[in-house]
């Protein structure tokens, strides 16, 4: 048998090598690639945390500030300032019923708006109604 | 020469060429993985690791409505680098552009003065490059080691709040650094300050709830090991490890915000009108030992604790003793009656000024009036300091110094923030002769306001003595409960029935006749105790400087609400800052404030004995 002319194998070897170099450069550009998608995600997911993270800072701001305007102490403030004339009823003042003060209010303020009887308030002043049940 | 063999030779000299190629980055990598590696590795890890941390956000401090007592909001601490500025400078190479880069700056340079509030030279002067000194051995890494590296850390403003810095952030100045940190507030200022406690400058808690319960509070800091680029930003694909924060838990307090600014206006006003040295309100529930309230006189502001003097800062509550005088005086009738040795109707004669006991002549103490004889209700409501003596006598010193140790006196009362002292009960053996005479009146006992409102409280409970209760419950940051805090019993004092009893007795002081005659709110059967102690001046008693309490709970029937009033040397006419004039008063404005708030029901069947020993005090 006449064995292959040389410069064949040659031939090859560099086809092969090609192929070789082809294959590496395609897994090399493959790498790089993850690599960037790797880059762009973790960038990414980094500046979805600092806008969480501030996020978060800024309820906690907002917090505080809902926190500070409902102590007792601002409230009455507001009260004053606002001229609302809001207080804490006496015990003088308190009708303590037996029945639904709900249903009981509803009753007067019907009697009121149908004028049939209507009862002052005692004292002239407003009436807290309380359920004793 | 054949073809064959040039190919070859070409092929060979490739060969040689890409083998020496191979052979050169392989000298390199030896030079670099194994002969230079320490040196690289250490460069490398100076110039692009970095770890940084993450602040955990430290828990809140809710009340038991879940109104924000303490919590942490961010705040942000301004610097410049002014190298980062010349930097930015010295980049751009086109003269003309570069030109027009330093207007730009130094315009926005006096934006930035103009908000912080400063003049436009002294922003100029702190973007001025300079170098600091440092240790000549730490000096490593700028290019000269001459002790001196780049100031690149001019600290300009602290505690900027987040919409400030939003508005310097949007000038894009190059050079501007921050730094955000959490920072304690307490947004409702002085309110339960003693209770709260503090976080100070350097993040240490100091006192109260904040330093008990840091634990649960303070959370866990994260970390992350990453690499960083030449800007020193973060390249968050080099990340090799991360440890995420673990925020702290909330801690749910057992206080009531609005129940604690009754309190403290109560204060407020008995601190303007009697000028005391010291005062303490304490509201609790007796069936649970929760405390809804307790505030003390001098307060202070926890937002701004550097400028509170120490002593305005101590929970007298707990931190400080008193004889307690006549409250005491639950111990001698409580025990009497429970020991089966006298009902409400037996009686004494509160009128000898000596008794023979235990075969020697015992002289009892002064009255204010001429009581003659008296029931033991009678010395209760009347608050009889020889019908007392005459009870503790019956008992005799080991039993009645039993019963006062079973009403908490002389032993800490577990007050879960810690910080109470236990006061003075000497045992018996230390007595001398008078002491069985003048223990039962509330001399020769020392006890925090907070001993003597738990002693009331146990006789409201049932006679069952309780743990005051301060912290109701913690949850992690999700809302979900850690840990629930329930009731603890210490011990049983005394009978139910004869708790009952005690309690129609205590609802006589407020009667027409008692000591806070009234003081009653009619439908609430208020039942307490007055009691006035001189206070003692280098060693002695002395007559015009006086505490008054008056430590009770209501309705008597039904006990809901235990309250005590102590105001330690009230400033009065004549020096007679007694219980009835100086604490009853505040006691029965606050009580009234309460069942309005709490929405208490109204006792509809009057009170009777036979009705609580029927129910055993049942509620």
């Amino acid at each position: 048998m006449k064995p292959p002319p040389p410069h064949a194998l040659v031939s090859k070897l560099i086809a092969l090598t090609l192929a070789l170099l082809v294959f590496a450069g395609t897994l090399g550009l493959g790498a790089v690639w993850v690599r960037q998608e790797i880059f762009s995600t973790a960038n990414r997911s980094r500046g979805l945390e600092v806008k969480l993270a501030d996020v978060e800072r800024r309820l906690d701001e907002v917090n505080a500030e809902v926190a500070a305007a409902l102590n007792p102490d601002a409230l009455l403030r507001r009260n004053d300032a606002m001229r609302l004339g809001l207080a804490m009823p006496v015990e003088a003042q308190v009708a303590r019923v037996g029945v639904s003060p709900e249903t009981l209010l509803a009753t007067r303020r019907n009697r009121e708006i149908f004028q049939l009887d209507p009862s002052p308030a005692r004292d002239g002043g407003p009436i807290r109604f309380v359920s004793i049940r | 020469m054949s073809k064959g063999f040039a190919a070859t030779a070409r092929m060979t000299l490739l060969a040689s060429g890409v083998l020496a190629c191979f052979v050169l980055v392989a000298a390199r990598l030896v030079f670099l993985h194994v002969l230079d590696r320490d040196e690289l590795l250490r460069y490398v890890e100076q110039a692009r690791r970095t770890i940084t941390v993450e602040q955990a956000r430290r828990g809140a401090i809710l009340d038991a409505r879940g109104n924000v007592l303490a919590t942490s909001r961010s705040e942000v601490t301004l610097a410049i680098d002014p190298w980062a500025a010349a930097e930015y400078l010295e980049a751009e190479k086109n003269p003309a552009r570069r030109a027009r880069r330093r207007l730009e700056q130094a315009a926005k340079r006096g934006q930035l003065a103009s908000i912080l509030g400063m003049s436009a030279a002294e922003m100029e002067q702190l973007f001025r490059p300079g170098r600091r000194a440092i240790a000549w051995e730490k000096d490593v890494n700028d290019e000269a080691q001459d002790g001196l590296v780049k100031d690149r850390w001019i600290k300009v403003r602290e505690g900027l709040d987040e919409a400030t810095y939003d508005r310097i952030a949007a000038l894009e100045l190059r050079g501007v650094v921050r730094e955000r940190r959490y920072r304690r507030v307490y947004p409702a200022g002085q309110l339960a300050s003693h209770l709260l406690g503090y976080v100070n400058r350097e993040g240490t808690p100091v006192m109260g709830a904040e330093h008990h319960f840091d634990l649960y509070l303070k959370g866990q800091d994260g970390w992350i090991e990453s690499e960083k680029d030449g800007a020193r930003r973060e390249l968050a694909q080099f990340r090799s490890r991360e440890v995420p924060a673990q925020d702290g838990h909330d801690v749910v307090l057992t206080i009531d915000s609005v129940v604690q600014h009754i309190i403290e206006g109560e204060l407020r006003k008995l601190a303007e009108k009697y000028e005391p040295q010291s005062a303490t309100i304490i509201v609790s529930d007796p069936r649970t030992g929760e405390i809804l309230g307790l505030a003390n006189h001098p307060t202070f502001d926890p937002n701004e604790f550097n400028r509170a003097p120490l002593a305005a800062q101590r929970n007298r509550a707990v931190t400080d003793i008193l004889e307690p005088g006549s409250t005491f005086k639950i111990v001698a009738a409580g025990a009497a009656l429970n020991e089966g040795l006298v009902t409400p109707l037996t009686t004494f004669d509160c009128g000898q000024a000596s008794v023979l006991y235990r075969g020697s002549e015992r002289r009892l103490p002064k009255e204010d009036h001429d009581f003659g004889r008296l029931t033991v209700a009678g010395i209760v409501s009347h608050s009889s300091n020889r019908g007392a003596a005459h009870l503790a006598m019956l008992l005799g010193e080991q039993r009645f110094h039993e019963y006062a140790r079973r009403f908490g006196f002389g032993q800490p009362t577990s007050f879960p923030l810690g910080g109470e002292v236990r006061g003075i009960l000497e045992d018996p053996t230390r007595w001398d002769g008078l002491t069985i005479t003048r223990m039962p009146m509330g001399h020769a006992v020392a006890a925090t306001p907070l001993q003597i409102h738990m002693a009331m409280s146990a006789v409201a409970n049932r006679g069952t003595l309780l743990r005051p209760q301060i912290v109701r419950e913690v949850r992690d940051s999700s809302g979900h409960v850690v840990r629930r805090f329930a009731a603890e019993e210490r011990g049983q004092v005394l009978r139910p029935d004869t708790a009952a009893i005690l309690a129609q007795m205590l609802h006589g002081v407020v009667g027409p006749e008692g000591t806070g005659n009234g003081f009653d709110i009619p439908g609430f059967e208020v039942a307490g105790k007055t009691g006035t102690t001189q206070k003692i001046v280098d060693g002695r008693y002395v007559t015009n400087r006086h505490v008054a309490s008056f430590v009770g709970f209501f309705p008597a029937s039904r006990p809901e609400l235990v309250l005590s009033v102590i105001v330690d040397d009230a400033r009065v006419p004549h020096g007679n800052a007694y219980g009835r004039a100086v604490a009853a008063p505040a006691f029965k404005s606050v009580a009234e404030q309460l069942i309005q708030y709490l929405d208490l029901k109204p006792v509809m069947t009057p009170v009777t004995r036979q009705l609580f020993a029927a129910h055993g005090g049942d509620r």
